[in-house]
């Protein structure tokens, strides 16, 4: 028997993340949990590749966790820093590989709102932050992976306000409304999700260990595509989650869950 | 235009390219010692109904204690924008900022800002137009760079393009196949602070550490603020050959040690964070909690050594600095701990 404990739904959420990444690429980073995946691969499978951060910050060598996508980690040591449009530019120009975004609602599409719920005047729900450099991320970079806690309310079949577009609508809109690069995962406590390529729907690609097609179609508003074979995820290695748990996150600030 | 609070000439300012060239042209050119206080510099350089651009990264290398005289000073009808602009929160629900021009007003991962929410739920402020960070940094950037717009990638396909009355998405005219893109004009906010590790008396300013928009914002303002942890000779300046900003764009040159507390400045101290969670879990779901933060914090509190003795001092200091130099691992990581008590040990 292993004395280490079983991944907890954060954990297994950090690990997945970390499988999307491929060594060598640039990443686009953000803070909390895709920070904790990007961390994870550069320790385990992906050695080479290269944190860029839409503050600026590039190519930074390893440190605490930072506090804000602006916080000195995000720059520490770095050769160089770039300012905002040009971080961003840089997307556009094809020199960033993946990059993370979450949001309050992520739809059959994987469009994104981090703007509002319910809309603006009247019929205003709840304000959010807004797009911060979410929009520009998921408009240029070439592969964007959307990261959330995903239950009925925050995966509804359309969102109510599109910050990011992902696919739109489905099929070509996303080319034909001129945009580059799209959404081709989205990670979950659930499991992994992509998109089929011709209707561009939300579709299972892997459940993580105990999760079933039942379990994640209860945690969406609208119908998940099912291929004929769903896989279910390998749990990380006692290996893998030790350096998780010692190396990249020894503080528990992302991967602690709450309430315990 | 349907607005409550920006007025026409708020609005139509903030794209008025010729506008900005006559009041650049009019400015003045001599190369003098600009040095003054903190108050007198916005005493003079902001002015109630000007548009205020936010500089820095929301509580990095942020010009936070300029905000606070802003706040002293009682300055009203200022319209906000920024990428990001997370101090626009408490200088719309201390009634300070009542029109916006929305990027980002947040907390990161420490959930959403209520205040915010509060300010334009209630009415206390409304927001003009909705940007992302790289659409407005663009905008900025149009500005530096003396052209009427820029063609943009961002903000295709999105909701925001309904939201934002100043941007246009057409067919590229130089290219024969489809090809959407989304116009953006040059932005030119009335005035911006930057706050930077050093500037000398003149005004010729050095940005250690990420610049975010604030190169391309100098250009774009019509008055610029400069506050500094450091004033340094000219001639150090020239011998590094690395200014930023150039004196001819700066009005005013603040002496400033601990500007940007409670935020972050590198090279300099690392944030106060106990303060952020305390104004963000404990204050933001409450006005009343809000106007008292500010009383104690701003209106009781003289000025940034006041602040500093609030917070705990020599001890809060010398810690501050030594995180941050751990943090840009000039000092060993292991003499310092980033560990510090959640206010509220939660995430929402």
């Amino acid at each position: 028997m292993s004395n280490v404990a079983p991944a907890n739904p954060l954990e297994m959420l950090a690990y997945n993340i970390a499988l999307e990444i491929e060594d060598d690429q640039i990443v686009y980073v953000g803070t909390g949990l895709p920070m904790v995946g990007a961390m994870l691969a550069k320790l385990t499978h992906a050695p080479n590749i290269t944190m860029v951060y839409e503050s600026g910050g590039q190519d930074p060598i390893a440190g605490d966790m930072p506090w804000s996508v602006g916080c000195p980690f995000t720059f520490r040591k770095s050769p160089m820093s770039m300012e905002m449009s040009i971080s961003f530019g840089q997307s556009a120009i094809g020199y960033v590989d993946i990059a993370f975004q979450g949001g309050a609602q992520i739809d059959m599409y994987g469009n994104v709102n981090t703007s509002v719920i319910g809309e603006y005047g009247e019929g205003l729900k709840a304000i959010l932050p807004g797009s911060g450099g979410g929009n520009d991320i998921g408009s240029l970079t070439q592969k964007s992976v959307l990261v959330g806690l995903m239950t009925p309310d925050r995966f509804p079949a359309k969102v109510d306000f599109v910050t990011t577009p992902g696919w739109l609508d489905g099929g070509d809109s996303r080319v034909k409304a001129g945009l580059m690069g799209g959404p081709t995962a989205v990670v979950t406590q659930v499991g992994v999700f992509d998109f089929e390529p011709e209707s561009k729907r939300m579709r299972i690609k892997s459940l993580n260990p105990g999760m079933t097609v039942e379990i994640a179609q209860m945690c969406a508003a609208f119908e998940l595509l099912v291929p004929d074979n769903v896989k279910v995820a390998d749990a990380p290695s006692d290996e893998v989650l030790t350096i998780l748990r010692e190396q990249v996150d020894p503080r528990k600030v992302f991967i602690k869950m709450p309430g315990m | 235009m349907g607005y409550r609070y920006i007025t026409d000439d708020q609005y139509n300012r903030l794209v008025d390219f010729k506008g900005a060239r006559e009041y650049h042209l009019k400015k003045d050119r001599a190369k003098k010692d600009k040095r003054m206080s903190l108050s007198e510099a916005v005493g003079q350089f902001v002015q109630d109904g000007d548009i205020l651009a936010e500089t820095g990264f929301s509580y990095v290398r942020s010009p936070i204690q300029s905000y606070f005289e802003i706040i002293r000073q009682g300055k009203k009808n200022l319209v906000s924008i920024g990428s990001p602009m997370s101090n626009t929160s408490y200088l719309m629900s201390l009634g300070l900022v009542n029109a916006i021009h929305l990027s980002y007003i947040g907390v990161e991962m420490r959930g959403n800002d209520k205040n915010f929410a509060r300010a334009i739920k209630t009415g206390m402020a409304e927001i003009v137009s909705i940007w992302s960070h790289g659409a407005m940094g663009l905008g900025f950037k149009a500005a530096q760079l003396g052209t009427p717009f820029v063609a943009s990638k961002q903000l295709l396909g999105s909701d925001m393009i309904k939201q934002n009355p100043y941007i246009k998405v057409i067919d590229n005219p130089l290219n024969t196949k489809e090809d959407p893109v989304c116009l953006i004009p040059a932005l030119f906010p009335d005035v911006c602070i930057i706050h930077v590790q050093r500037a000398d008396r003149f005004g010729n300013a050095v940005i250690e550490g990420p610049a975010i928009n604030d190169i391309a914002l100098a250009a774009a303002c019509r008055k610029v603020i400069i506050t500094a942890e450091r004033i340094v000779p000219e001639m150090t300046i020239r011998d590094a050959s690395d200014a930023a900003i150039p004196f001819w764009y700066v009005d005013a040159v603040v002496d400033l040690p601990y500007g940007a507390l409670p935020g972050c400045m590198p090279g300099y101290y690392y944030w106060s964070r106990e303060w952020w969670e305390w104004l963000v879990r404990i204050c933001t779901p409450k006005q009343e909690a809000v106007e008292e933060f500010f009383q104690e914090w701003v209106h009781e509190t003289k000025d940034q050594y006041e602040f500093i003795d609030k917070l705990g001092g020599i001890r809060f200091i010398d810690h501050a600095r030594r995180l941050m130099e751990a943090a840009q691992a000039n000092i060993d990581d292991s003499q310092v701990s980033f560990a510090y008590q959640e206010v509220i040990p939660k995430r929402d």
